[in-house]
């Protein structure tokens, strides 16, 4: 004999609650911002693999540049944004403001875990070698491993007020280190290609611009992730307490 | 002052039960040692560059030393409710956060300077003119480690993970403290107080600044019941 433990043990969600997981699917943001992330890159990748002018001294290899670089800044915009929630949480004491910084954390993450995956690959070719010491790979690693370590506090922490004011603490700690750890590292070695666009020049204008479409992208792309996971958490923590309460 | 004192018996609380078991120090100290006697077997202590991997060695026995006496000393306070018997009292939650803090750097400095010259001999360092610089690194990467690891202490007991899960949150957020640190231990073995050793003891002392006061500004909600 079969048993649904889901609904004779626990009992059946509240209509609530269904009715919440289905304004999900019917969340006005999320299918025009994913449409738009799917048109941004149908248009990004052909411009940045075949448009855009072929660096003469890296090579193809160069143009992985229009992916990873903005990858890197808005996996530092959804650290940003996590640092903001996590005051936000302390200062108002709203869980609201956990579900917006923990799911930035989670994308953020995804979002340096590609450049952290990206660098190397570039740095193979035109390095020698997948993996430096330089500064910038360094700050990244350790900023890596300060939102894992968010990610796994959320984890070890089953009650959701405590959660949250933890890993708020945890929030601003991580990114008030940011400027420090970059500083160190910075003293400490450095052969890492800075300041691409600052130098007067140095990139040409179609370089510019698909960079510029990349970011674009990414943000397009950062804000639909964010739209999905704000949304799921929330439902997960209305669950969460409809069971166990 | 009133946040003074309170501060002051918690930490004398911990200091008097330390002198009466000698738990921790007793505890840290020969784990600390058996550190730096395994990383004399497993690393290159002789030749060029060997000032280097001593500094290494020693902020990482540091580190472990620190991690384990903040675990033992805020899992003190969870057995019989010592915690809510703290966050009862009148004590100002800063100040609790603060007596905590004056507790775990007195641990762990006794421990440090008790294992310091038994390094120097095991490596074979001679630092004869970089003693005080050795010392004012040692201080000033302390003071951050257990700072932070003071703060995060306070959530690791209250964690599914307790203790197992300190090291795991305090290492990330550390690691800009622990260049600076090694760096400046590596010119004190040598012997040489360079420009750049000047600006690692000001990124120390940037990092202790700021993270205490942060610390002193989070505690209070760790602490919430």
């Amino acid at each position: 004999m079969t048993v649904d433990t889901r609904t004779d043990v626990l009992g059946a969600p509240s209509a609530a609650l269904v009715e919440d997981a289905r304004s999900l699917e019917r969340s006005r943001w999320r299918r025009p911002l994913g449409a738009l992330t799917i048109a941004l890159f149908a248009v990004l990748l052909p411009l940045a693999l075949f448009w855009a002018p072929e660096d003469a001294n890296q090579g193809p290899a160069q143009r992985i540049f229009y992916i990873h670089v903005p990858a890197a800044w808005i996996g530092f915009l959804a650290f940003f944004v996590v640092f903001v929630g996590s005051v936000l949480v302390l200062l108002k004491g709203s869980r609201r403001w956990d579900d917006i910084a923990a799911s930035s954390a989670e994308i953020g993450t995804i979002f340096t875990t590609a450049v952290l995956i990206t660098g190397p690959l570039w740095g193979r070719p035109v390095w020698g070698v997948y993996w430096t010491w330089d500064p910038r790979l360094t700050s990244f690693l350790m900023l890596w491993l300060i939102y894992l370590s968010y990610l796994v506090l959320r984890g070890y922490v089953p009650d959701p007020e405590r959660r949250a004011k933890f890993s708020a603490v945890l929030g601003i700690v991580g990114f008030l280190d940011v400027p420090i750890v970059y500083l160190s590292t910075r003293w400490w070695r450095s052969e890492h290609p800075t300041q691409f666009v600052a130098e007067d020049g140095a990139l040409p204008a179609e370089m510019l611009w698909v960079l510029l479409l990349g970011v674009a992208t990414f943000s397009v792309f950062y804000a639909y992730l964010m739209s999905v996971r704000v949304r799921t958490t929330r439902l997960q923590e209305a669950a969460d307490e409809e069971l166990f309460s | 002052m009133t946040w003074l004192a309170p501060a002051l018996s918690i930490a004398g609380k911990d200091l008097r039960l330390e002198l009466r078991t000698r738990d921790v120090v007793a505890s840290v100290g020969l784990f600390v040692l058996l550190v730096v006697v395994t990383a004399s077997f497993a690393f290159p202590t002789d030749g060029e560059g060997r000032e280097g991997v001593a500094a290494g060695v020693l902020w990482m026995a540091f580190t472990f030393a620190a991690l384990l006496g903040m675990s033992r000393s805020m899992a003190i306070e969870k057995e019989d409710a010592c915690l809510e018997g703290l966050l009862t009292s009148p004590a100002p939650r800063e100040s609790i956060f603060l007596g905590k803090l004056f507790a775990n750097l007195s641990f762990t400095f006794v421990v440090e300077l008790v294992i310091l010259p038994v390094f120097i001999v095991l490596l074979r360092l001679s630092p004869s003119g970089g003693i005080p610089l050795l010392l004012l690194g040692t201080f000033l990467g302390t003071f951050g480690l257990v700072t932070i690891g003071t703060l995060f202490s306070a959530m690791a007991v209250n964690t599914r993970g307790r203790e197992a899960i300190l090291p795991l949150l305090v290492m990330p957020v550390s690691l800009p403290l622990m260049i600076a640190a090694v760096k400046v231990s590596e010119a004190a073995f040598v012997g040489s107080w360079s420009g750049s050793t000047t600006a690692w003891l000001l990124l120390m002392l940037a990092y202790d600044a700021l993270f205490l006061l942060v610390a002193i500004a989070t505690f209070p909600f760790v602490m919430e019941e």
